[in-house]
């Protein structure tokens, strides 16, 4: 059971970030608040009672997204069901919905935001994966002198084990900054005990974007999440994949080999025949996905014109 | 405790309130506007039960601060049909018989309602997926879909409103679709259910369980809890008057642990105080001091020779023995041309009803000790208190409230003593409602079992013997085990006519968590080895599967496992209609190749996805990858 003696819910980062630099300890940070409230339980941290609790969703600054050129901006306050819900998002970031359509349920998407989702670090979060996969950087706000002073880095080097960060005390995540990915053919396959309401025993995010005339890899991003302490991005699969011809038993080559990189400590068999499987899965449906969406597209102009 | 303002607007009207700060919107809603349609299933948001939309969108409520909700519009299922009256989703609900336990209605009546408005042209894929945050363990689903999938049609007009209407008799009741009475207080939240009963001047009960799966206790120091502001009182064993021990067959389990506990969830004490904060906060500063015992946690280990003993009644840690005898099984493994022998078991498994155990007890103004809770045997129970607690049986009355489900789970009488103590102690009404954790881990389970089987046959089939042996966890307390063995006994080797069978059900105790009642009550775990013998048995002999049930089905006139004569059996129809069903390809197995017409097609589910909402044709609302 969570109890509380204070509950903030600041407007602006300055309030948010004087509020957590002179916050008593044991204060906790929320925004979904999805996770804190599961956390207070039995069989985990029990009875809890929280000095104070400082509520960011109404934090202006936090709210929204822009693009800027070949990235887009997404403050720490865009949740999951925004990837379902908001075509540019969904254009910009195809492998989003996918993955946000496995992740958790309907109701709890619209609470949960993708920022938080970092910040916890699970090992089998389905957030980072496609962050990963798309050059995600964090950016960490505090106050310093009084002034908001803000600095990013790759999401890659942020996480750096199961809930582990380097999110420093003092320290607000304040927004996500990842590559468009427009035009791109996405996948994201996972694996729980059921479909909805369940954590990944292993996810695979994956980003295709083919030639014009879809027969070579120009570009391959695909990552894996849940198969040890932090998300892998598959660096080595990307650059034998780029600039060739799309080809079946490439891709079957390329995922077979990917069994090695299982890094957790318990069931370790099952995901080493799983994530092959899910690499081959995701490549070829990203492979369809971007194909397909070639034509629809050049329909949508004709259409225009 | 420190408050902050709240100021929203719940089902169409202003509400502000004083409110603690780390209070969730579920609480907000149930405690203090009594909007108890809103239900609690887990509390960790994975039921559903708690949906409610906060400013349009369906959020779960045990997971959102009340204070999140400040200046929010908030719908709860009281707020979608003016009192008296049904929303579409609502009928459509009563009109397919949605609701059985009803637990998990509301808040599927607001899922149901969120995917109409979010996405009123869904298919039926995308109205599972988008209803996968809410559980209901009674119905398998399909009802609760098909009334989402009426009230789709009625409301896109796809069909009348008289679709709503309930089906005439005709000729007959028989065959006919009848509305569920019940159902219009389930489908608005109307009904109450235990944990959502009040009284006046009511304390709230919070218990403190062992940590330990076997130890003894040296002392138990209540001190420092009783002297707690707004702790009314403190139970343990030392408060029961009579003659401690219920159990549905051996009255092995006491109200709280007696000089010992059993297995880690065990009861130990109790509080009520004035809110439940308080009384949890009360129950950890209970010290107990304990002595851990040697444990015993697997079934095997229970029998052998000098094996801790868990019950002194007990020494062998055996709680029942069921043997069966029929013909002369050495005789007919003699005769037999096949002999198989393997082993199967099956693991334990939680009910997970969607109502955790809740109870509100009082002593009324004729010293009549009440007890109100989903009891699933209540005058049983009232038989068991009246010795506990040594008043006559009229001084004594249970009251069964609205059972959340219970699929045997809720026979054993875990908790209502416990109330019952507490109301006597302080003669004021006492609630305890269970959290999901502690339901997991103080109510019974399915018992998990091993089965060693021998099974002799013909060449053409025919079963000539059976040896059955099934050993059984009963965890710590006798509780239904005994029926479960019979059970499991009688119905052990199958529909299936047998002239030679040896059949040894055992339960034991051990220091896990008891075993008790669950659906078909001992027949899976059977059945699980039985079908599974025939089906080796078959592909052993190159027979088709139905073809060697059929040789060996009871028939009128058969004689049972019991030696009963039979006056009449429906397994022929059950094997013919579920080969019908199946599209089902006659042949033993291995002999049509891979390619069978069987499988998949017509009738088969594809495999379990998510993105249904992706596949809606252009036009939908939502189509955006």
């Amino acid at each position: 059971m969570l109890t509380c003696q204070r509950y903030e819910t600041p407007r602006t980062l300055a309030e948010a970030l004087a509020l957590w630099e002179s916050a008593p300890d044991g204060a906790r940070l929320i925004a979904g608040a999805t996770d804190v409230l599961p956390w207070a339980r039995d069989g985990r941290a029990g009875d809890v009672d929280l000095p104070m609790m400082i509520d960011l969703s109404r934090v202006s600054e936090l709210s929204g997204y822009e693009r800027h050129g070949g990235r887009v901006r997404l403050g720490a306050n865009v949740v999951f069901q925004d990837f379902l819900e908001d075509p540019s998002l969904a254009a910009w970031l195809p492998v989003m919905p996918y993955c946000s359509v496995w992740f958790a349920d309907d109701q709890i998407r619209q609470q949960a935001t993708l920022a938080g989702n970092l910040v916890n670090a699970s090992p089998a979060a389905d957030g980072t994966p496609p962050v990963i996969a798309l050059d995600g950087e964090i950016e960490l706000c505090r106050i310093s002198n009084g002034a908001v002073m803000c600095h990013t880095m790759p999401v890659a080097e942020f996480v750096t084990g199961p809930g582990r960060t380097r999110l420093a005390p003092n320290e607000l995540v304040s927004a996500v900054t990842l590559d468009v990915a427009e035009g791109y053919g996405a996948s994201f396959q996972k694996v729980g005990q059921r479909r909805s309401l369940v954590i990944s025993v292993a996810c695979v995010a994956a980003l295709v974007k083919t030639d014009p005339t879809g027969t070579r890899f120009e570009d391959v991003r695909i990552a894996l999440g849940g198969v040890g302490p932090v998300p892998q991005r598959l660096g080595d699969v990307e650059e034998r994949l780029k600039g060739e011809v799309i080809d079946a038993g490439l891709i079957a080559d390329v995922a077979a080999v990917t069994a090695d990189r299982v890094a957790s400590r318990s069931r370790v068999e099952y995901r080493r025949r799983v994530v092959p499987g899910f690499v081959r899965a995701a490549l070829e449906e990203a492979v369809d996905r971007a194909r397909s969406d070639r034509p629809a597209a050049a329909n949508k102009e004709a259409v225009n014109a | 405790m420190p408050e902050i303002d709240l100021s929203l607007q719940v089902n169409g009207r202003k509400v502000t309130r004083r409110a603690d700060p780390g209070q969730r919107l579920l609480d907000f809603l149930r405690d203090e506007l009594n909007l108890t349609g809103t239900k609690e299933g887990c509390g960790a948001g994975e039921c559903g039960t708690c949906s409610v939309f906060v400013d349009g969108k369906l959020v779960k409520s045990c997971l959102m601060p009340a204070a999140k909700a400040d200046g929010a519009v908030i719908e709860t299922v009281e707020g979608l049909a003016k009192p008296g009256t049904l929303e579409v989703i609502q009928r459509a609900f009563h009109k397919t018989g949605a609701s059985q336990c009803g637990y998990c209605i509301p808040g599927m009546v607001m899922a149901a309602t969120s995917v109409l408005r979010e996405a009123p042209e869904a298919s039926l894929d995308e109205i599972k997926e988008r209803m996968g945050g809410n559980i209901c363990r009674c119905t398998g689903y399909s009802k609760i879909i098909e009334a989402v999938e009426l009230a789709r049609d009625v409301v896109s007009g796809k069909a009348t409103p008289a679709a709503l209407e309930e089906d005439g008799p005709g000729e007959s009741y028989i065959g006919t679709n009848v509305r569920r009475l019940d159902a219009p207080s389930k489908v608005t939240g109307r009904l109450k259910y235990a944990g959502d009963m009040v009284m006046p001047d009511m304390l709230h009960m919070a218990v403190l369980r062992s940590p330990h799966a076997h130890a003894e206790i040296l002392s138990i120091d209540t001190s420092e809890a009783e002297a707690m502001e707004g702790v009314a009182c403190v139970i343990t064993s030392e408060d029961v008057p009579g003659t401690d021990g219920f159990g549905v067959f051996v009255h092995d389990q006491p109200i709280m642990a007696r000089g010992k506990v059993r297995h880690v969830g065990e009861a130990v004490a109790a509080v009520a105080a004035e809110t439940e904060t308080l009384a949890r906060l009360a129950a950890r500063k209970i010290k107990v001091e304990y002595r851990e015992l040697p444990g015993l946690f697997s079934p095997e280990d229970a029998l052998k020779d000098g094996a801790p003993v868990i019950h002194d009644y007990a020494p062998d840690n055996l709680v029942k023995h069921i043997p069966i005898r029929k013909g002369d099984v050495d005789k007919g493994f003699a005769e037999a041309d096949l002999i198989i022998e393997d082993e199967f078991s099956t693991q334990q498994v939680e009910h997970a009803y969607l109502e955790p155990e809740a109870g509100l007890a009082y002593v009324d103004a004729d010293d009549v000790v009440t007890v109100i809770s989903p009891s699933q045997n209540i005058t049983h129970h009232r038989h068991m208190l009246s010795e506990i607690i040594a008043k006559p049986i009229n001084k004594v009355r249970f009251i069964m409230s609205p059972v959340g489900g219970g699929f045997g789970g809720k026979e054993d009488m875990i908790y209502q003593g416990m109330l019952a103590l507490a109301a006597m102690k302080t003669f004021r009404p006492v609630r305890l409602v269970f959290t999901r954790e502690e339901s997991i881990i103080a109510s019974a389970k399915r018992h998990p079992s091993k089965v060693r089987y021998r099974m002799g046959l013909k060449s053409d089939g025919r079963i000539t013997a059976i040896k059955f042996e099934m050993l059984s966890d009963g965890g710590a307390y006798g509780m239904s085990s005994e029926g479960v063995m019979r059970k499991a006994a009688i119905l052990s080797c199958g529909p299936y006519e047998v002239d030679n069978i040896q059949v040894d059900t055992r339960a034991v105790y051990t220091n896990n968590t008891p075993s008790g009642a669950f659906r078909t009550f001992g027949g899976m775990q059977a059945q699980f080895a039985t079908e599974s013998m025939v089906d080796i048995a078959a592909e052993r002999l190159g027979l088709d599967p139905f073809e060697i049930r059929r040789r060996n089905m009871m028939r009128a006139g058969s004689l049972t496992h019991t030696q009963q004569r039979l006056d009449s059996a429906s397994i022929d129809r059950v094997l013919e209609a579920a080969e019908r069903a199946s599209n089902w390809e006659a042949g033993a197995v291995g002999m049509r190749g891979p390619e069978r017409g069987d499988l998949n097609g017509p009738g088969t589910r594809a495999p379990c996805t998510l993105g249904a909402r992706f596949e809606r044709p252009a036009g939908g609302k939502e189509k955006v990858a």
